[in-house]
């Protein structure tokens, strides 16, 4: 009988469903895996086999179950709290459940790891971590994405099938496009959020998935947002897209790979592309990390900020001491902005059924120097990533990120879509329709970690 | 851009004035931040909302009413 280890999530699910395996053996042979490639991946940051052992001994008839699952060190479990990547926290944190977790385990899944993250889930390459960074799969000299990094890794590299990631600003779409994964942004509020230190405040963070592809996002999705996401129709989609910095300052081939996967999904949904206007666009990314840096300070006060760990980074210091400076007009002014900028939207919405532009601008950099050389110049990873995200996060619209190429250097390039509220469906039909139109090429291509090893342990 | 404060007088002056302390490496990551912040934020204050109706509590789950 197959472990069932080197198989999709739904494909994992199915088999346990159809007792083709046996699920305490695809869970000894996750872990098996996990203790194999993590060392050089640091992707997961704790394993408790026993914990595991128990959730599978309890797991219901869920449409999870049996399935092992990592989930980010941004929400805490029964046994363990959140570290958040850093070695301390602005908040107080401890075990105990939440919304995440009780989807996950009440939908029969098993939690055997807690990934790795970028401190304080302020960055996007992964190259910050209190735990050191994790690696990317596809090469592991560079940066896995962030601030998802380690759910990322974990899938890209195999060591499991889904993987439960947070977005705030994009932290869920750039650790996907660098690895090559699906990664569903959902709708603000649709996926559960509980139990995180800031969710009884943030306005833009929320839940998703990582997975291979969007069938997988669709199952992992659908626990999370506690309802099923019906598979529908992308027929005669409508595809707005935008000619600013956010799809022509990207590098030449991630612009002629994501001009070609919207033209191939163009063709597959018989639908039609558009050039669209969205103005201002800089000011929502600066009003998304205002916002986002006020709601993460919440109570914070300047003597807190002089008994700071001495293990947190030197950026993470500085940002924190620096985020107290800013003026209350300029948060004041960033919600006038996303009030626009949501309006903008809604209008657009009713011309075109989804925009698309690259997720990154490039591919992965180096961990050692998280830098992309763009038409513009040089800047950083972070600095260039955030300027297509955060829109989403801004004005609470779903948003996927799906593989459509790799570079010259063997790295993934991203095409993200973005839809109206509540059509994260409509995001999922796309990414099944432009599978189809690449025949799952990107989908189902593996980093060379996970074709080096032997495929059942 | 020529009116973006200094990081040299607005981080010390604004640490200061709450009582935050700060070593040479905070001080160089904060000048890191504000140079890449600040002309941004006066770009993003300067930008014309008059006459924009401010949503009231938006739910950010569903279009603006």
């Amino acid at each position: 009988m197959s472990t069932g280890l080197d198989t999709g999530l739904r494909a994992q699910a199915a088999a346990i469903a159809a007792g083709d395996v046996d699920p305490a053996a695809l869970l000894e042979a996750t872990l098996a895996r996990i203790e194999q490639r993590n060392p050089a991946l640091n992707a997961v940051i704790a394993t408790f086999p026993e914990r595991s052992r128990e959730m599978l001994a309890a797991a219901p008839e869920g449409p999870l179950h049996g399935v092992p699952v990592v989930i980010k060190d941004e929400w805490p479990l029964p046994w363990r709290a959140q570290r958040f990547g850093a070695a301390e926290l602005m908040t107080p944190t401890a075990p105990g459940e939440s919304g995440p977790y009780r989807a996950l385990r009440d939908a029969g899944a098993v939690i055997v790891g807690v990934g790795n993250m970028h401190e304080l889930g302020a960055g996007s390459t992964g190259a910050t971590s209190v735990y050191g960074p994790a690696r990317n799969p596809w090469n592991t000299e560079c940066c896995p994405g962030g601030s998802s990094s380690g759910p990322a890794a974990s899938v890209a590299g195999r060591l499991v099938a889904g993987a439960v990631g947070a977005d705030g600003l994009g932290s869920v779409r750039f650790p996907a496009a660098y690895c090559g994964l699906t990664g569903l942004k959902p709708t603000f509020g649709r996926s559960a959020m509980d139990g995180h230190h800031m969710a009884p405040v943030t306005t833009l963070i929320v839940s998703g998935p990582l997975c291979a592809d969007a069938g997988d996002c669709r199952l992992l999705g659908s626990v999370l947002y506690g309802e099923e996401l019906a598979a529908g129709d992308a027929s005669g989609l409508r595809i707005g897209v935008v000619r600013d910095t956010v799809s022509e300052d990207v590098t030449a081939e991630v612009a002629e790979a994501c001009d070609a996967a919207v033209e191939a999904l163009r063709a597959e949904t018989g639908g039609e592309v558009r050039e669209v206007e969205l103005p201002d666009l800089e000011a929502a990314t600066l009003a998304a990390i205002l916002i986002i840096n006020s709601e993460s300070m919440g109570g914070t006060t300047p003597a807190r900020l002089n008994r700071l760990d001495p293990e947190l980074s030197p950026i993470a210091r500085g940002s924190l001491k620096y985020r107290m400076l800013l003026p209350a007009t300029a948060t004041t002014q960033a919600n006038r902005v996303r009030t626009l900028m949501r309006r903008r939207l809604s209008a657009l919405f009713a011309e075109v059924d989804a925009i698309a532009w690259p997720t990154i601008p490039a591919p992965a950099p180096p961990l050692e120097a998280p830098m992309v050389e763009l038409p513009s110049g040089t800047a950083t990873a972070d600095q260039a990533n955030v300027r297509g995200a955060a829109l989403a996060n801004l004005t609470g619209i779903p948003s996927i990120s799906m593989p459509v190429g790799l570079s010259s250097e063997g790295l993934p390039i991203a095409l993200q879509l973005q839809a109206a509220w509540g059509a994260d469906e409509l995001l999922l039909d796309a990414a099944e329709a432009l599978e189809r139109a690449n025949g799952r090429r990107w989908v189902e291509s593996l980093p060379p970690l996970a074709e080096a090893s032997p495929t059942e342990v | 851009m020529e009116n973006a404060t200094p990081a040299d007088d607005f981080i010390p002056a604004g640490l200061a004035s709450l009582g935050i302390e700060a070593d040479e490496i905070d001080l160089a990551v904060m000048a890191a931040f504000h140079q890449l912040l600040w002309p941004r934020l006066l770009e993003l204050l300067a930008l014309d909302t008059e006459g924009l109706e401010i949503e009231r509590c938006p739910d950010l789950s569903q279009a603006p009413r």
